[in-house]
């Protein structure tokens, strides 16, 4: 299961187009992820930075903070712009700037954990 | 500097979303979905757009560009959900419009209206609750006409509703509680109607946010 988690609902219906899967759950702020996880474990997270409510960043922290939810791939896809450090300190995989990313880049990400 | 951050950060959002709209192109199987992208890239960008008109209207408030006359506001209001309906609808979104006024007229400048009801409009797009709609209405009130917004999303910080209740509203503040939305619309909307010297407010409810503009009834009869 892959969970996206972003509040600008053109931003998610861009996601519905483009990924085309059934295994895809949508959450528009951190908290509904977060209680979601509580039973069930995602492949993949797909997270912006500024959600309504806690940030991705908290929400990256809390899933950190259990062990069944540490090692779960997360991948950031956000207009803020990122230090180089932010995939190391958080444990994500892939940071994506929504500026300049490919949709073939967040297909492959995709595809390599789900 | 903030507030050119903000701006800059705002106006990034729809532009990002077009261009990953428009390379996403190439992914579609078929001519309806292509059109489905079209459409909301159209929606995307005219958001945009407006929200730039509206940075350039601020910077020409000064030299007293825009005058005030007899305003429709129904045909206001009618352009404006004309024009975000779509955008509405690839948010998951509906804009609702109820008229409880006579067809008065207002004293306004239609312009500067125009993007007051879009930008309530567009908060209560991105604060409205899930599967929850956004109501315009247009209510008499004596010797004045209200136009509110009315969203079902969670409440505006205190911060916020200070300032706009103290008509203070002079830069736009990014909120934690809503990143969606910057605070732009709103000092867009605060700017204007300071401008056109209407009252401009919020109601708190306990399930989301009322803004509102009260305008003057024009002496001059309605045309319709």
């Amino acid at each position: 299961m892959i969970y996206v988690i972003e509040d600008d609902r053109g931003w998610e219906s861009y996601y519905r187009r483009l990924l085309k899967r059934d295994d895809v759950k949508y959450f528009h702020d951190g908290v509904a992820a977060i209680a979601e996880m509580d039973g069930e474990v995602p492949d993949l997270v797909i997270l912006d930075v500024l959600l309504t409510g806690p940030t991705g960043f908290a929400v990256l922290n809390e899933m950190r903070s259990y062990p069944e939810l540490m090692n779960v791939p997360a991948a950031i896809v956000s207009s803020v712009s990122l230090g180089d450090n932010i995939a190391e300190k958080y444990g994500v995989v892939a940071t994506f700037d929504k500026g300049k990313m490919q949709p073939s880049e967040l297909l492959e990400l995709v595809g390599r954990y789900a | 500097m903030e507030s050119e951050v903000v701006v800059a950060h705002e106006l990034k959002a729809p532009l990002s979303l077009v261009r990953q709209l428009a390379l996403s192109l190439d992914f579609e199987e078929d001519m309806k979905g292509v059109h489905e992208v079209g459409r909301q890239i159209v929606a995307t960008s005219e958001r945009a757009l407006q929200q730039v008109n509206d940075l350039t209207r601020i910077a020409r408030l000064e030299d007293a560009m825009f005058e005030m006359e007899p305003v429709n506001p129904r045909v206001v209001c009618d352009e404006v959900v004309d024009e975000l309906w779509r955008l509405f609808e690839f948010n998951r979104r509906e804009l609702r419009i109820e008229y409880r006024n006579k067809r008065r007229l207002v004293v306004a400048n239609p312009q500067l209206l125009h993007s007051v009801v879009y930008n309530f409009c567009l908060n209560a797009m991105n604060y409205g609750g899930e599967e929850l709609p956004s109501e315009i209405s247009v209510i008499d009130r004596a010797n004045k006409i209200r136009i509110a917004v009315r969203d079902y999303g969670p409440a505006v910080p205190t911060k916020i509703w200070r300032e706009i209740k103290d008509g203070f509203v002079n830069k736009p503040v990014a909120t934690p509680m809503r990143p969606g939305s910057s605070g732009l619309g709103l000092y867009i909307a605060a700017k204007f109607a300071n401008y056109m010297g209407s009252d401009f407010g919020l109601i708190r409810h306990r399930d989301g946010t009322s803004f509102y503009i009260d305008l003057p009834v024009s002496g001059q009869l309605s045309f319709l």
